[in-house]
């Protein structure tokens, strides 16, 4: 089953392909993704469909927290989006 | 003002007194700024022993270690390096020169995409696209090498960045936040649980000595009295010769350590996180145990074994919250009986040098007060399993990445970041081969580092796992054709001997530990030593193996 996270990032050379290059390498499946911009273009905001391979998202939300370039990250509950189940 | 001097300016305003490098086409800016900056630069015989000297000096500094490097080939060789100080949670900022911005993305002389060949290994990265930049980039850098759980920053810096004019260059500096003391009400549980436990067991990792928490664990200890453990890292978190100190498990730890783990029934887990090598099969991995796990770093919590609770913060401030002894004195006294049952034995037969012996001695008579940097393979094994080792900044090893060659340039780091410190780089006759050029560090600086190769003739860890998992089918892991070591040294003009008989021992000891200046020694060993005990993969640590002494 695939979920979506939601990261916010800075606009900083190199932030997506750090965050998706993470969440493959943590063993998660990229299955789609959607950028935009925020409301004052101040940041990026990535929604990434990922299907794990039996690793816990939590885990792999606060990993992409570690990076600099993240304001913020979280999962979105299913059927629901924009609700935080994990920040 | 060039922006190779801002950027050194804001490595002045860092207290950067040493850096560890090697110049190039399109890092010869910032070396031009070098000249009369008040920096001394370290001059390594390649890049990838910059990047490990600098990793030895931040070790040993608590400070971030700095490498320079060119572009292309020098920017690569850094590779291994930035993954061995990212693995091992050691702060580092390598400046790698890049070819000027008009020709980025045009395959120019040198180019390489260093800034996204290093995205999975750097903690951060930046490529300077304007020379005002500079200072805050710098800045920036340093501290999130050092915040937190430290790791390397890679600074992609532009020939035409570095030569720039940098006028009015604006020095912003924000530093992060410290990390704070966990949640309160987890503190007091996590003390009701430790207060509560009949066979607690404290397993001690590299964060210990890395959150410089080093004071605080050992008060830990000392109020809870629960036995303790570590990892390869850990090690020194306590002094290996405390009672209460079990010895490192996992695939090359101690049966008292790896039983007492299998028996627990909680386990408080320090700044460690649950490697492979400390946990062998992850499921059967202290199945009757409660965790709790304190790291500064959230995202370890739950990786690989669920945490009853999760203490995320700074360690020294969470651990002296947690002194809370409970009644455990016959479990205590269990542990201390596996200990004395399986404790070591140093009465090996033959004339031959038992490499165990040698380490136990050479660390005895430094009286655990050496810095012992170690390469890979079974010498790191003997080292880390029998040395003495009194905090965990003297004993340098690459534990995640396991990266041969480390042992050399690291020493030179821990030599030039402690003067006075005594300075061992014990290695192996494959894992010398790696660095050996760096003999020439040692003779260009006079560095009094101390070489001991153990040497038996092969690449011995991985005879070892062909001899027990391969059906003894040895695959290119003989080394009989060695050089003579002890002639090599003294081409690059360092005093050497070579021993290879249990009467020379004591020579030996003494040579290293009082020589003046650089020194080598070769010390020839049974081709056929093994380390033990030894945990097969793909097995709990209920399951060791044990072999002869040679």
């Amino acid at each position: 089953m695939s979920r979506t996270i939601e990261v916010s990032l800075a606009r900083a050379e190199g932030a997506i392909v750090r965050t998706l290059g993470l969440i493959e390498r943590r063993g998660f499946i990229v299955e789609s993704v959607t950028t935009r911009s925020d409301v004052h273009a101040e940041a990026l905001v990535l929604r990434v469909e990922v299907v794990s391979r039996g690793r816990p998202l939590d885990v792999l939300v606060r990993q992409i927290l570690r990076h600099f370039d993240v304001r913020h990250a979280f999962l979105v509950e299913p059927q629901a989006a924009g609700q935080r189940l994990v920040c | 003002m060039r922006g190779a001097d801002a950027l050194l300016d804001a490595l002045r305003d860092r207290g950067v007194e040493v850096v560890f490098g090697y110049p190039g086409g399109a890092i010869m800016p910032l070396y031009d700024a070098l000249l009369g900056s008040g920096i001394r630069h370290v001059l390594m015989r390649h890049e990838q022993a910059a990047a490990f000297a600098a990793d030895g000096y931040a070790r040993v500094t608590g400070r971030p270690g700095v490498c320079i490097a060119t572009s292309g080939p020098g920017a690569t060789n850094l590779v291994t390096g930035i993954a061995n100080a990212f693995l091992d949670s050691v702060p580092l900022v390598a400046i790698t020169g890049q070819v000027a911005t008009p020709l980025m993305g045009t395959d120019a002389f040198q180019e390489v995409d260093i800034f996204g060949i290093t995205l999975p290994i750097v903690k951060h990265s930046y490529i300077v696209r304007h020379v005002e930049e500079l200072p805050r980039v710098m800045h920036e850098a340093w501290d999130i090498a050092a915040s937190g759980r430290p790791g390397p920053v890679l600074i992609d810096l532009p020939k035409n960045i570095a030569a720039g004019a940098a006028h009015g260059a604006a020095r912003v500096h924000q530093p992060r936040p410290a990390p704070a003391r966990a949640d309160e009400a987890l503190l007091a549980r996590a003390a009701g649980m430790i207060a509560r436990a009949e066979r607690p067991v404290i397993y001690a990792g590299g964060g210990i000595g890395i959150g410089r928490a080093i004071h605080a664990f050992r008060q830990f200890v000392a109020e809870t009295a629960i036995p303790v453990v570590s990892t390869l890292k850990g090690l020194g978190a306590i002094p290996t010769d405390e009672p209460l100190f079990l010895g490192m498990l996992g695939m090359h730890g101690t049966r008292a350590a790896n039983s007492a783990v299998q028996q627990a029934d909680l386990l408080v887990a320090v700044g460690a996180r649950f490697d492979d090598r400390a946990t062998g099969k992850l499921d059967g991995f202290a199945p009757g145990a409660q965790v709790i796990h304190l790291d500064v770093d959230a995202a370890e919590i739950d990786k690989l074994r669920r945490a009853e609770l999760a203490l995320v913060g700074d360690l020294a401030a969470s651990l002296a919250a947690l002194g809370r002894r409970p009644r455990i004195g016959a479990w205590r006294r269990h542990c201390l009986r596996l200990k004395a049952q399986y404790a070591f034995r140093y009465d090996a037969p033959g004339d031959g040098i038992y490499a165990p012996e040698l380490l136990r001695r050479l660390s005895v008579a430094a009286d655990g007060e050496a810095t012992i940097t170690c390469d890979v393979g079974q010498h790191q094994m003997w080292v880390a399993q029998h040395c003495l080792i009194r905090r965990p900044e003297r004993h340098l090893s690459s534990g995640g990445l396991g990266a041969m060659g480390y042992g050399l340039p690291a020493a030179i780091g821990a030599q030039l970041a402690d003067p006075a410190r005594t300075a061992i780089a014990v290695s192996g006759d494959g894992s010398i081969m790696f660095n050996i050029q760096e003999l020439a560090t040692l003779r260009r600086y006079n560095l009094p580092v101390r070489v001991l190769l153990i040497d038996n003739q092969s690449l011995g860890m991985v005879r070892q796992w062909q001899e027990l998992f391969f059906e003894r089918r040895f695959s290119e892991v003989d080394l009989s054709d060695n050089p003579d070591f002890a002639a090599v040294a003294r081409s690059f003009g360092i005093d050497a001997m070579t021993v290879d008989s249990a009467a020379q021992v004591d020579a030996a000891v003494d040579a290293l530990l009082h020589h003046a200046g650089p020194l080598f020694v070769h010390c020839r060993i049974d081709p056929a030593a093994n380390v033990w005990p030894l945990v097969p993969p793909g097995h709990t640590n209920a399951t060791m193996l044990e072999g002869n002494m040679l």
